[in-house]
């Protein structure tokens, strides 16, 4: 299906003011995490609850010299390029050690049973 | 005096008001209802009530209500009163028109926590499989959608752990940003019991409430918190469970991520959060912090009870996670008397939530980005489903600003009074092409609608409403739907217009398909609740009558264990200033219901007739205010007039008022702010200003007559 929209007065979806106080209070929540982590938190974020078009905005925004954005959020957001796992998490940020502490067999990204 | 008439027809329901889920024997006399009484086979209130469900139902009445749909083809237009197929017909035009013209993406539906989950869930169906996109949202994105996110994120499920009775059990109660005896009277009434038996109570909030001080009840500990600082006490409190060696080791050990409580203690156990830090900061006495901490850890069984005082909040999500944190690490979950427990304010919010009414889950909060998730409901659909999240409500508004949102089906909602920020909302309504609006009445939304479809009320349809407790409770239709068609009924309609073949007999129907599609669900129908009243989800083949206590052997995670989020303060970008000194908090009281747009239409405006502002006696006579004056409330988002109430249940710096009326336009003044993980609004939290409303309007000529003097200079 099409997502053609012909007719927009604005280029990106929301306000880029909006978008870049939403992208740094993720990048706020995400601080207290070890670097890896952290950029790993924010990229399940904005993958998991960010409409498609704000995220294209973003990485675009980016691309332009992502003025104001924090340096972490940055980091977050372009590990959407590397195309991971779409599936999104509940719970804390993984990296490959804290997936392997966890140490659950089949513990995946998802680390969450369907209610 | 005693009701003379005699009713001669009665069924048993569910109260539409909070999330206490009440049952009502609800009795008629020629087809209209005369009484409400309470159930006293309801599980969750035993036959009592409160004033709201046992009087408050003539709303259904009231002569407001419209019940023939309405057209027109502008806003500036006046309605044209039209027959079901004429309306339902240029509804399902003029949404595909605006897709047709602006694309998939450009339009959305939002559900309402005050329809059932059959409704909610036909809501989020519609949006998915017929308008094909994921721009489906629901009423508690501006409650408790952090307490989704917060306690998926620690627990695993984003449900109270308990069922009311369990208060039952505890010793120690921890109210967190609620008020239970105003908000859920009925559960309060079981919070009181207990606490007469001798169990201890902590209340957090900024300020007295009823739930502080009472007859019947006073809290061992009052933390009056400055509006904001939430996640900086709750730290604070765990703070002193971590350096104190509070914490329930064995429990931890067994049952959660060690290794995330190791970092989790690091955090909170560093100097920036000691009692002696965030007290100062908060406003409140070190002392009763660790008072506090040392009660909850000592239990034996402590139990948290919270409200919208935790999730309206920019750091809403991280509250509620504060919470999770706090009881894993002191072992109090997965028993009787104990749990982590969302206070829900509307009847069926945890069905909303439930049920998929999200831009980014399914029902049972599975993601729309997981393929084998999608592929169930795309076999049981028949259609290709978006695998890209959609907008949230607030971000819908937002694109409606930008051009990229062009239409919308509101279902029993009234986002123009209820959302934040009032003025941007109406300039988003009026940006979109086209709008269906389904409600009982012709509210503050209305003005930017182009369709009105007249919708029903709780007492004219079938269903099931999911209460706070996860209590799947039957909603039974007690007289015919007064404009023709239930609520879901209508939604089948629109669908079948709109080309997507949809055919249910019954509301029942709608609970098997939800049944077959959301694991939590799995074994609910009409048949099993006609039977055994009413059952707690999750309800499958191994709790065939439903689970009244979550997590009692493992966590619903990957790994079952229970864990912990790193939580730290953020403090909201929502500054009190030399302009604005004060902050705006905001409540609600016993007799009035949210917005009001039922129990205003009820005798219950005889206790509550207007919204007054409460207000310190000490920043009253600051401002030379009189109780009971008038006064102009101002933000840097827009401005209000109420009148002012000396109270002493907040303190200085601190201003409180309900928002059960819409003149006093209350959401004028909230800020655009929100949580940064689900953009629940900060209602919470506004720096404003309080002006005699003489002295304002002298302020503003007086600085006219400074621009002109500029002017002429």
């Amino acid at each position: 299906m099409s997502t053609g929209s012909p007719d927009h007065d604005d280029k990106t979806v929301l306000g880029m003011d909006r978008l870049i106080t939403m992208a740094n209070q993720i990048g706020d929540f995400f601080a207290p995490y070890p670097p890896e982590r952290r950029a790993e938190g924010i990229r399940n974020h904005l993958r998991t609850y960010w409409d498609p078009r704000m995220r294209a905005d973003l990485l675009d925004y980016i691309a332009a010299g992502g003025d104001g954005l924090k340096p972490f959020v940055v980091e977050g957001a372009l590990l959407l390029k590397s195309g991971a796992d779409p599936t999104g998490y509940y719970g804390p940020p993984q990296d490959a050690e804290t997936r392997r502490i966890a140490g659950a067999a089949g513990l995946t990204r998802r680390g969450h049973n369907p209610a | 005096m005693a009701n003379p008439i005699k009713p001669d027809n009665s069924v048993v329901t569910t109260c539409a008001y909070c999330g206490v889920g009440c049952g009502f024997k609800a009795e008629t006399y020629e087809g209209r209802v005369v009484r409400m009484i309470p159930w006293k086979e309801g599980k969750a209130n035993h036959g009592h009530s409160c004033i709201k469900g046992r009087f408050a139902f003539d709303y259904y009445i009231s002569p407001e209500r419209v019940l023939t749909p309405l057209i027109r083809t502008t806003i500036d237009e006046p309605w044209r009163s039209v027959g079901w197929p004429e309306a339902i017909e240029y509804a399902a035009k003029g949404l595909r028109r605006v897709q047709e013209k602006f694309g998939r993406t450009s339009v959305g539906a939002v559900s309402s926590s005050r329809c059932t989950n059959e409704e909610i869930f036909l809501t989020q169906k519609f949006a998915r499989a017929v308008l094909g996109n994921n721009n489906i949202d629901n009423c508690a994105r501006i409650c408790h959608s952090p307490t989704q996110f917060g306690l998926s994120a620690t627990v695993g499920w984003g449900a109270a752990s308990q069922h009311f009775d369990s208060i039952l059990q505890a010793d120690v109660i921890m109210v967190v940003g609620a008020n239970p005896t105003e908000g859920h009277p009925v559960f309060g009434s079981l919070m009181k019991r207990r606490i007469r038996q001798g169990a201890k109570l902590i209340v957090l909030d900024p300020r007295q409430t009823e739930s502080v001080k009472s007859p019947h009840l006073k809290a061992d500990v009052h933390l009056p918190l400055r509006p904001g600082t939430n996640v900086a006490v709750l730290d604070s409190i765990s703070h002193v469970v971590v350096r104190e060696n509070l914490y329930a080791e064995d429990f931890i050990r067994a049952r959660c991520e060690w290794h995330e409580f190791e970092n989790w203690a690091a955090l909170v156990g560093s100097d920036q959060y000691a009692p002696e830090v965030i007290g100062p900061l908060a406003g409140i006495d070190p002392q009763d912090i660790r008072k506090a901490a040392r009660l909850y850890a000592g239990g034996p069984n402590s139990a948290i009870y919270y409200g919208l005082g935790v999730t309206e909040h920019s750091q809403g999500s991280t509250g509620v996670m504060c919470l999770g944190n706090l009881a894993l690490a002191c072992g109090m979950l997965g028993r009787e008397g104990v749990g982590v427990n969302p206070l829900r304010g509307q009847g069926n919010v945890q069905g909303g939530s439930c049920l998929g009414s999200w831009p980014h889950v399914f029902s049972g909060y599975r993601f729309v980005t997981d393929d084998a998730v999608r592929a169930s409901f795309e076999k049981d659909w028949g259609v290709t489903l978006d695998s890209e999240p959609g907008l949230r409500l607030p971000n819908m508004f937002d694109a409606a600003l930008t051009g990229h949102f062009r239409g919308m089906y509101i279902m029993g909602e009234d986002p123009v009074q209820s959302d934040p920020n009032q003025n941007h909302i109406v300039e988003a309504m009026r940006r979109m092409e086209f709008v269906i609006l389904h409600d009982l009445f012709l509210n503050e939304t209305s003005k930017y609608a182009h369709v009105f479809l007249p919708g029903s009320s709780s007492l004219e349809k079938d269903g099931t409403f999911t209460s706070a407790e996860r209590r799947v409770n039957r909603v039974r239709k007690v007289v015919e739907p007064m404009a023709g068609y239930q609520d879901w009924e209508i939604v089948v309609m629109l669908m079948n217009a709109m080309g997507y073949p949809a055919e249910y007999s019954n509301a029942g129907e709608i609970l098997d398909e939800i049944a077959r599609l959301s694991p939590a669900y799995q074994g609910l129908s009409f048949a099993l609740l006609d039977r055994v009243g009413s059952a707690q989800w999750p309800c499958n083949e191994s709790a065939p009558e439903g689970t009244e206590v979550l997590h009692t052997k493992s966590f619903p995670r990957a790994n079952g264990r229970g864990t912990f989020m790193l939580t730290e303060y953020v403090p909201t970008a929502e500054r009190t200033s030399d302009r604005f000194p004060l902050l705006l908090t905001t409540g609600r009281i016993l007799t009035q219901y949210n917005v009001g747009t039922q129990t205003r239409r009820t005798p219950n405006t005889r206790w509550h007739s207007e919204d007054r502002l409460e207000i310190s006696r000490e920043d009253a006579e600051a401002r030379g205010i009189r109780d009971g004056e008038w006064v102009q409330l101002t933000s840097r988002f827009g401005t209000t007039k109420l009148r002012a109430q000396f109270s002493t249940r907040v303190n200085a710096g601190v201003v409180y008022t309900t928002f059960h009326h819409a003149k006093s336009r209350v959401n004028r003044v909230t800020s655009d702010l929100s949580d940064w993980a689900t953009n629940c609004p900060e209602y919470k939290v506004t720096a404003v200003e309080v002006t005699r409303v003489e002295q304002a309007s002298e302020t503003a000529t007086a600085k006219r007559k400074k621009q002109k003097a500029l002017e002429m200079a």
